[in-house]
């Protein structure tokens, strides 16, 4: 099952390396299959070129929030295009890593097909493209504030309470599972809805603290 | 009584109204009309905002995300055999091909080893569900239209198939039935005879609906010419499975980059070359024959075997050894509480959906979660090309084009 994408015979996805290349991208492939990784600058440019190599259907765009990943150095995030040559049959993604804020130039002009695909991955992780013809939210409502597939983006489940008082945050406890966090009960704050706790009483909320 | 001219006023003068001398001077205002999101004809929630030009499309926006439930955020926090519980509740129509993407992701991700037999039964599956989707696509398509009598025999068969999926998984929707390394459990008895049953049966339900529906004058006045989608700006706009097939583009996932053994079968490809709305429905048509030529191989070469990866690491140990080995006992109690911890990295694989082409990107963190899912999901990106297809066509003709192109909402808003 190791076998797969990467290993098909990609000589279109070599050319578009080398063709890549100075303008300084960089083969970081993945069982997912090649993978290139671009500096931001070079998106417009290295979109185009793609294109004219042959990869000429844009099957996604999607983002990785890699705040929570751990011993992650680097960028926060990172948008990755997802292209295929239809008439090669050789598919590659191009990536970009991006700080929170950054804007990426829109490659609507290139591949329309883009047009849903950069609204999904600004409407859920926050990252802007600049030129976009109708940059709007897709798929959340428009009263939602906030960008839900971010790491720090609240879950919002109430933690449990148990007769002795003690709190059991869902997210701390399965963060905990993987080793991502202190413990498993480290709910520090914030009541269920409708019990009011002594430390929160004041101003509890609800339960999504 | 003698007709009045168009524009003139009874006593015969020409006040300078609206005639028929004066066509071609007046600017036509775009009217601004809002269909659905609860409308029949579109399928689910789908909401459009059309800009009419007269009886013709000037502008066409899709407005979606009723029915988003974040399942990539959900998925992100289950391990990931529960999580095999979500891929299926997308695209409800063709629920089996959702569940196959995502465990052949993440047995890429993991390693596992599906044996033979679970990849027959997958293939088998997968490939009655196609049918199953196609039906309700074919049924409800031509309702759409306006003829009631085929939606009720379509549904028929539909229905045996869903009687076979529910013999297997226990229920009618969601099924859940395909695991991380193989399947749940193995094929109840019966199974594969109802399903022989009900293949041999099918060509002639096949060749009953060509006959009500193939040559129907209305429905070929309906369809041929209507939406027609070129190749380039069906590619362009990202456009997959068999709508783009109708286009004249043979790609196909099963051909292009086969999983699950599906190289080791015979079947074709079909294409229709005018990219219209009838080809897109001729297409799906005809794969109603493929995928039970598929069907018939794999039940041929159904061998008895194992249906689960024999790593211990993966799938669970068998209840009979709980009782006798302590290692059994601990790899159970390891996977049942946390699951397994594929390595860092990432997988994708792409399959042919019923509807396009779908897959599951999946990024590990070493951790029992992954750390990021993201769904290609074929119905959305295909909504692109809807507007393509229906600019400077006819208000009436945009449900066909819907219709054609077959979104299912579960799909397009995750």
């Amino acid at each position: 099952m190791r076998a797969g994408a990467g290993d098909r015979a990609a000589a279109r996805v070599a050319a578009l390396t080398e063709a890549l290349a100075p303008l300084g991208a960089e083969r970081a492939d993945e069982l997912s299959g090649a993978i290139l990784v671009l500096p931001r600058e070079a998106l417009s440019a290295a979109a185009r070129t793609a294109r004219d190599h042959g990869f000429d259907l844009l099957l996604d765009v999607f983002a990785i929030d890699w705040l929570a990943y751990p011993g992650h150095r680097g960028r926060r995030f990172s948008v990755s295009y997802h292209v295929h040559a239809v008439a090669a049959n050789e598919r590659c993604s191009l990536r970009v890593h991006l700080d929170d804020g950054d804007a990426l130039p829109t490659v609507t002009g290139v591949w329309p097909a883009a047009s849903f695909m950069e609204r999904e991955v600004y409407d859920l992780f926050g990252v802007t493209f600049e030129g976009h013809p109708d940059l709007r939210k897709l798929v959340t409502p428009e009263d939602l504030e906030g960008h839900p597939l971010r790491k720090d983006f609240p879950l919002g489940e109430s933690p449990t309470l148990f007769n002795d008082g003690r709190f059991l945050d869902p997210a701390t406890f399965r963060a905990g599972m993987i080793g991502g966090s202190e413990g498993r009960t480290g709910w520090a704050g914030g009541a269920r809805k409708g019990v009011l706790s002594a430390a929160t009483a004041p101003d509890a909320k609800g339960g999504d603290a | 009584m003698k007709p009045e001219r168009r524009g003139q006023a009874p006593d015969g003068s020409d006040r300078g109204g609206p005639g028929r001398d004066a066509v071609g001077e007046f600017e036509t205002k775009l009217m601004r009309i809002n269909v659905g999101p609860q409308h029949p004809s579109t399928h689910g929630v789908l909401r459009l905002v059309v800009d009419l030009d007269g009886e013709r499309i000037a502008r066409l926006t899709p407005q979606i995300g009723y029915l988003h439930t974040g399942f990539e955020k959900t998925m992100e926090n289950r391990t990931y055999q529960q999580a095999v519980t979500y891929p299926n509740r997308m695209d409800y129509a063709h629920a089996f091909g959702h569940d196959l993407a995502y465990v052949l992701s993440a047995e890429r991700l993991v390693g596992a080893k599906v044996p033979e037999r679970a990849q027959r039964v997958r293939v088998l599956l997968t490939e009655l569900n196609r049918m199953a989707s196609h039906l309700l696509f074919l049924g409800t398509g031509i309702l759409d239209m306006g003829a009631l009598t085929l939606f009720f025999y379509t549904m028929r068969e539909r229905e045996r198939i869903l009687q076979l999926f529910e013999m297997v998984a226990g229920v009618r929707m969601n099924y859940g039935y395909f695991r991380v390394g193989g399947l749940a459990y193995d094929l109840p008895e019966g199974f594969v005879e109802a399903t022989r049953a009900f293949l041999d049966d099918f060509p002639k339900m096949v060749e009953q609906y060509a006959t009500m529906f193939a040559k129907n004058d209305i429905f070929v006045s309906r369809t041929k010419g209507i939406g027609v989608i070129p190749p380039e700006v069906a590619i362009a706009n990202g456009l997959t499975g068999p709508s783009l097939r109708a286009s004249g583009v043979a790609l196909d996932q099963r051909k292009a980059a086969p999983y699950s053994g599906y190289e080791d079968y015979d079947f074709d490809v079909p294409t229709g070359t005018a990219g219209d709305a009838n080809a897109r429905f001729m297409v799906r048509f005809a794969e109603f024959e493929q995928s039970s030529r598929i069907c018939r191989q794999a039940l041929e070469r159904l061998e008895p075997g194992p249906i689960k990866d024999p790593d211990r690491r993966i799938s669970l140990p068998p209840r009979s050894e709980l009782e006798t080995s302590m290692e059994a006992v601990i790899f159970h109690f390891k996977l049942v509480t946390e699951g397994f911890h594929p390595p860092r990295g990432e997988a994708y694989v792409a399959t042919e959906s019923a509807r396009g082409e779908l897959g599951y990107h999946l990024v590990s963190d070493g951790g029992s979660m992954p750390y990021r899912v993201k769904v290609r999901v074929p119905s959305l990106v295909n909504l692109q090309s809807l507007e393509a297809a229906c600019v400077g066509g006819l208000f009436a003709d945009m449900v066909v084009n819907i219709a054609s192109i077959d979104p299912v909402m579960g799909d397009v808003d995750k």
